[in-house]
């Protein structure tokens, strides 16, 4: 069974659909890339998982139902995303957007955790105190990623981190999920533009098209067939 | 001197309400970008509530808190339905609801209590005043430097500082505070770290209301009477004291509310045949204005400054 499965999704705002019948599977320990051109519906896809809109069809992750679940109980559940656009609370504190990151654990580990993340992010541990605001794109991305991994998911979904950050940011900021993924075991749903890039830390990709799903496969698969390199990867 | 030390005193003991409706103000401002118009009149109604109760026979320092529960609910109850299912329509739309909700509060305590100052010393009354929170017999005053200053005064001065004192505590130090802030910074990724947002908003309107129906309660104790007129100057000043705190800092609101109180009441004490009774609204607005012209966010005000 796959840790993450859609199935037949529909989803969009209001009375438009902008999923139509979409569906995918995302297996333990993999990192999975959605391409598509803009409105092909990866943002909706990522708030229909986490139950920030209005959606019907079946998504179950780790074997529980989660379709008609409230976005916390999601987060409980193990599911966090790092929404497009940063995603932080830009008038708190760094250290304020990391507690909020927990929000839904009870246990007493969280200052625990917020050191641990502060090794990995040390620029954050310099600005703990600074507003999120105030922080660079590349910083406040960082900021959203650790937040996310406050509240200890298995599952992380990322929309577009590399968004409006520079070529050598970008590339950090992958090294630091592929450094996730690897060693804390946290699985990764990733949307991308940036397709050259994400793919070479795929272990698969789906193409995605006006809200279904037109192609997948691993990263040298779609990269061979030709009509796919020319539409999505731009060589 | 002695005169001067008075007149502060009472004008921060008439700041504390404005103060205290200023908070309701802000902490519905801050969660959600509206101006709640019907602050005044449901901290009325809770006042109107307590009047009630004391009438049965209860003591001031029992209904207050059933005072309060009530503002509680009356706030909790208008967010949930009448604010919320327009919310997402037009800010407009909240506007006009907040405004319909004076005038029908306003309406209901006439139809329930009549339009007369109650208590009303004549027959039938069990109170022949509105109850105050603190001693306010004509001997209960102390005298520092000469001045005679009333215990009421300190007592509804030290009253606000608890009650800002308490708040700033819930704001900073726990997690429903935490959460309050982080609806206020941005709601849709509240949602996604987990947040009830509906229920923060919820207990946000519940709480404002609470802390106006003490500023009421308070208020009518200071005018020994309620009456339906009871607050409309004061949400004036009260919305005066969020404007020049900066309206989304509750700190500021709390000062700035102090701040106009004691202006008001030197004005009207020091230049009384200069610029009168009713002129003193005035001069406080002018002070506001100035500082507007100088500050546009407030004095405490955070200034949104965003880098992207």
């Amino acid at each position: 069974m796959s840790m993450l499965e859609l199935s037949g999704v529909r989803a969009g705002y209001g009375q438009v659909n902008v999923l139509q019948d979409l569906s995918l599977a995302l297996e333990q320990g993999e990192i999975v890339v959605m391409l598509g051109a803009n409105g092909a519906g990866k943002t909706t896809t990522m708030r229909a998982i986490s139950g920030m809109i209005g959606r019907s069809g079946h998504i179950v992750f780790e074997g529980v139902d989660i379709t008609r679940a409230a976005p916390d109980a999601i987060v409980q559940a193990g599911i966090a995303q790092v929404p497009q656009g940063r995603g932080t609370f830009p008038e708190l504190s760094v250290e304020d957007n990391l507690r909020l990151g927990a929000y839904t654990r009870r246990d007493h580990d969280i200052a625990k955790d917020m050191d641990r993340w502060f090794g990995v992010f040390p620029r954050l541990m310099e600005r703990r105190q600074q507003r999120a605001g105030s922080l660079s794109g590349g910083e406040q991305q960082m900021l959203a990623i650790a937040r996310a991994l406050m509240s200890r998911p298995r599952l992380l979904l990322c929309d577009e981190p590399s968004l409006g950050l520079a070529p050598l940011i970008t590339k950090e900021l992958f090294e630091v999920i592929q450094r996730l993924n690897a060693e804390e075991g946290v699985s990764v749903l990733l949307v991308e533009q940036n397709a050259n890039l994400a793919m070479h830390m795929a272990s698969r990709v789906y193409l995605l098209e006006t809200g279904r799903i037109v192609a997948t496969g691993s990263a040298a698969e779609l990269s061979a067939d030709d009509s796919i390199r020319k539409a999505y990867l731009g060589f | 001197m002695d005169l001067f030390l008075q007149r502060v005193v009472d004008g921060l003991s008439q700041g504390s309400v404005y103060a205290l409706i200023a908070l309701g103000l802000v902490i519905i401002y801050r969660g959600t970008g509206h101006l709640n118009f019907a602050q005044g009149e449901m901290a009325l109604f809770a006042t109107y509530c307590v009047y009630q109760l004391g009438e049965w026979g209860l003591s001031i320092y029992i209904s207050v808190w059933i005072g309060m529960a009530i503002g509680f609910a009356v706030g909790a109850a208008t967010e949930v339905a009448l604010i919320r299912p327009v919310a997402k329509k037009s800010p407009f739309a909240v506007f006009i609801v907040t405004i319909g909700l004076f005038q029908f509060l306003n309406w209901l305590d006439g139809a329930i209590w009549g339009d007369q100052l109650l208590p009303n010393s004549g027959v039938g009354s069990k109170q022949s005043q509105f109850p105050s929170l603190f001693p306010d017999a004509d001997t209960d005053f102390v005298t520092i430097f000469g001045a005679n200053i009333r215990i009421q005064s300190i007592g509804v001065f030290l009253l606000v500082l608890v009650v800002t004192g308490l708040l700033f505590l819930l704001f900073n130090k726990t997690r429903f505070g935490l959460a309050m802030r982080a609806v206020a910074s941005s709601p849709d990724s509240s949602r996604l770290v987990g947040i009830k947002t509906n229920r923060v908003l919820m207990m946000s309107w519940g709480l404002a209301a609470a802390i106006g129906a003490l500023g009421g309660i308070v208020f009518a104790g200071l005018n020994n009477s309620v009456s339906l007129g009871l607050m409309f100057t004061v949400f004036i000043y009260g919305s005066a004291a969020a404007t020049l705190g900066g309206f989304d800092s509750p700190g500021g609101a709390v000062i700035a509310g102090l701040t106009i109180g004691v202006i008001e009441n030197l004005v009207a004490g020091y230049a009384q045949e200069w610029v009168g009774q009713s002129m003193k609204l005035g001069v406080a607005f002018l002070v506001i204005l100035v500082v507007l012209m100088v500050k546009p966010s407030g004095l405490f005000g955070t200034q949104k400054v965003e880098r992207v």
